[in-house]
């Protein structure tokens, strides 16, 4: 059911994986075992009722957890046997996260949220903050790059969010219902900037209850009790839809 | 009703011909309700028999039946009233009918089918639809065609609750099974 046409290497892949927490009887299987591929420039909506594991996939797929059996790959490489330097590294420089909220660090402001990655990864200042700047433009917020987080919106927070996750060289973005605070116009052009990310190549997984706004995917997966029971492939890509 | 209170409406904003209302009202509506032309002759013709609607200045000469495409109409007093009780009524008593609704009631009264799969099935078809209404509005021009971006909103919300009761559907019969397992 879920597509194996490849183009190319993909950035996320997720081979016979599953999440067990606990052992023995009163074990309680999250997650899977579940097998899909997500390539460059897609994006991807991952929908299903509370407890089907979607929270789960998403922490595997950004190294923040770990399978208890099948293997996760990042851009082609496999996650598991690295120790937590390896692994805070390969985040640093491949995934970044937007939440649905307390994304940013109210004490920063935009384009400081903004360079930290880039700083925690050695980058010299003035190069981390002229890239963040660039990231900033991206998101439309150049103007606001000096502005604290309590004097943005929800939406601009989630925007400085989105261009976090981007900065430096990473190109996945994994999103735990981002526009569920928002309203819907609002949210909506939290999607339509993820969509547009896609277009320039970067790549998008995000988790919504919200299906006005997981319709702007290219792919919807949905999750019921851990494994993936359904697969809905948008008929024409748009900006930044799936490679034929 | 729509229809009529419609041409009443697009009549009270500018005095206008049978084909030209004809167009008016399928682009103000985004070409989702087609009108055949007997349709709007029909409409005009009640129309005028209830004293909303007259043949407007010089074109007032009654013709022919044949010459109803050729003559223009302006609203009355009494159109106008009409017109402002129509929009200051809400739209009362819609019905809950609905296939999807009926089918999946039915599923779980007579145990004809997988209620699962027949919820999984109208899911994946509905996201599929909504998925085709995005793809719509991210090619539309907000400028250019407001009337076809909003309806393609109202569809999309239109699924996206669909999906949502869908969802709470099997949410309360997993709940019910493992209540009546307990």
């Amino acid at each position: 059911m879920i597509a194996e046409v490849v183009t190319q290497e993909p950035v996320l892949q997720f081979e016979g994986v599953s999440r067990v927490h606990g052992s023995g009887p009163t074990a309680v299987r999250a997650l899977g075992p579940v097998s899909f591929k997500i390539r460059s420039g897609e994006l991807v909506a991952i929908m299903g009722p509370s407890g089907s594991g979607k929270s789960t996939l998403l922490s595997l797929a950004g190294a923040l957890d770990v399978p208890s059996s099948g293997t996760v790959r990042l851009n082609g490489r496999d996650l598991a046997n690295r120790n937590p330097a390896e692994l805070s590294q390969l985040r640093r420089r491949t995934v970044g996260f937007v939440f649905q909220e307390l994304n940013l660090l109210p004490g920063l402001t935009a384009v400081e949220n903004v360079r930290l990655p880039l700083e925690l990864d050695g980058h010299p200042l003035g190069d981390a903050h002229q890239r963040a700047l660039e990231e900033l433009s991206h998101v439309g917020l150049r103007d606001l790059a000096d502005r604290f987080p309590d004097n943005l919106s929800g939406g601009e927070q989630q925007r400085v969010a989105i261009a976090r996750a981007f900065v430096g060289p990473r190109s996945l973005l994994l999103a735990d219902e981002p526009t569920g605070a928002l309203d819907s116009v609002t949210g909506e052009s939290v999607v339509r900037l993820l969509k547009k990310q896609c277009a320039l190549g970067r790549t998008v997984v995000i988790v919504t209850h919200d299906a006005a706004h997981a319709g702007w995917a290219d792919r919807v997966l949905y999750l019921r009790d851990g494994e993936i029971v359904d697969e809905t492939v948008a008929s024409t890509a748009g900006a930044g839809g799936i490679e034929s | 009703m729509s229809v009529r209170n419609s041409l009443l409406a697009l009549i009270a904003a500018q005095p206008a011909h049978g084909y030209g209302l004809k167009s008016e009202f399928e682009s103000s509506t985004a070409g989702e309700w087609p009108l055949n032309a007997g349709q709007v002759y029909t409409t005009l013709s009640r129309l005028e028999r209830d004293g909303l609607i007259i043949p407007a200045g010089d074109s007032g000469s009654r013709g022919e039946a044949g010459e109803l495409d050729r003559r223009a109409w302006e609203v009355t007093a009494e159109g106008r009233e009409a017109l402002a009780r129509w929009f200051d009524t809400p739209v009362e008593n819609r019905s809950p009918r609905d296939e999807v609704v009926i089918k999946v009631l039915v599923a779980i009264a007579t145990r004809q089918a997988n209620l699962r799969q027949v919820l999984q099935t109208q899911r994946s078809a509905t996201m599929k639809r909504l998925q085709e209404y995005t793809r719509h509005k991210i090619e539309a021009d907000p400028d250019e065609q407001l009337a076809w971006l909003l309806l393609l909103d109202a569809m999309i919300l239109r699924a996206d609750a669909e999906i949502r009761w869908l969802d709470l559907c099997e949410q309360r019969l997993k709940q019910l099974d493992e209540e009546r397992g307990s």
